[in-house]
């Protein structure tokens, strides 16, 4: 099994931060650089028909549906441990442009996203929104120290480690194993 | 069929960006772990079980889509849950990740994606793939 370091998949997203608004390659088993044209959906919406306002105001995951009819599924942007809401829900049932990486891997594809605009001619939008917003709804400064590593400070994560460790199989398993590492 | 428009018709009165059609999911019932589809799809790290579990609910609570690895291969996206629509970062998802579950819902194929709709979380064993004696704590080794 093809397995990269976190580093260099972190390294890879960095090194584009400061390039021209084009998606780079993050070294991913079967990715592909693509840019195209879709209007941001509500998933849950385009399946069935629940569609409530504004794509569920950020609390659903969205699609990309492209003009042939292909639904994409993003399932990242370009911050750490982080998915593609945030960078999209201001998008909601428009047109956008959609710069990243098409993945195809195990039998299934996905869709990375690194840049947005509004289609045709918006300003491009580096898919980096998350720890901003995540500060907002923690009721932190953007600048707070905690937010460049949020995985790290996330409530409800913390309170799920500190309650069944970070093996999910309690907290003295976890002192167990981490004393004989 | 007529009253599946219906709804679709009125909900499109509401809510921006409503389809042009909707289709009835398919009845299954799956059995499989709960986990982070990114790290799985991608490959990026070992991404299964006790080793991965920290970073799972790193990735749940900042809105990757969470999936189910079926015992067959299958990998399911879950966009609802017991009635609630909320698919980023729902607590209720971050609760049962890395666990294995057995659910029931509706699933939606679309494009080579499995939506799952989860009616019912009918048995929860737990964490069950004990993977960090082999792997360590994924990715950071703490």
């Amino acid at each position: 099994m093809r397995q990269l370091t976190l580093a260099a998949v972190v390294a890879a997203a960095l090194l584009s931060a400061g390039a021209a608004r084009a998606a780079e390659s993050w070294g991913l088993p079967g990715e592909e650089i693509v840019r195209f044209e879709a209007k941001v959906v509500d998933l849950l919406c385009e399946l069935t028909g629940d569609c409530p306002a504004q794509c569920g105001a950020g609390t659903r995951q969205l699609g990309l549906l492209k003009d042939d009819g292909t639904l994409v599924l993003p399932l990242k942007n370009q911050t750490f441990f982080s998915g593609a809401v945030d960078e999209l829900i201001d998008f909601c049932a428009q047109r956008v442009v959609a710069d990243g990486l098409m993945v195809t891997n195990r039998g299934y594809t996905i869709f990375a996203l690194q840049f947005v605009k509004a289609a045709p001619d918006g300003k491009w939008r580096r898919a980096d929104r998350f720890p901003s917003k995540w500060a907002k709804r923690n009721g932190l400064d953007p600048k707070d120290k905690k937010v460049k590593r949020w995985f790290e400070n996330d409530p409800r994560v913390e309170a799920l480690i500190a309650r069944d460790g970070k093996l999910g199989l309690g907290l003295e398993a976890d002192r167990k194993f981490l004393e004989a590492q | 069929m007529a009253g599946l428009v219906g709804v679709a018709l009125g909900a499109g009165a509401l809510g921006a960006g409503a389809p042009a059609q909707a289709a009835a999911g398919q009845r299954v019932k799956v059995t499989g772990e709960v986990i982070d589809s990114w790290c799985y799809l991608t490959e990026i790290m070992y991404p299964e079980g006790t080793a991965h579990h920290q970073c799972a609910l790193w990735c749940a609570a900042g809105g990757i889509p969470v999936g189910i690895l079926a015992d067959d291969g299958t990998v399911y996206t879950v966009l609802k849950i017991e009635g609630d629509s909320t698919s980023n970062a729902n607590p209720k998802v971050l609760e049962i990740q890395s666990r294995r579950v057995t659910v029931e819902g509706d699933l939606y194929a679309r494009d080579g994606i499995n939506y799952l709709l989860i009616d019912r979380v009918v048995d929860d064993q737990g964490i069950v793939k004990l993977t960090h004696d082999d792997y360590g704590i994924q990715p950071f080794g703490e």
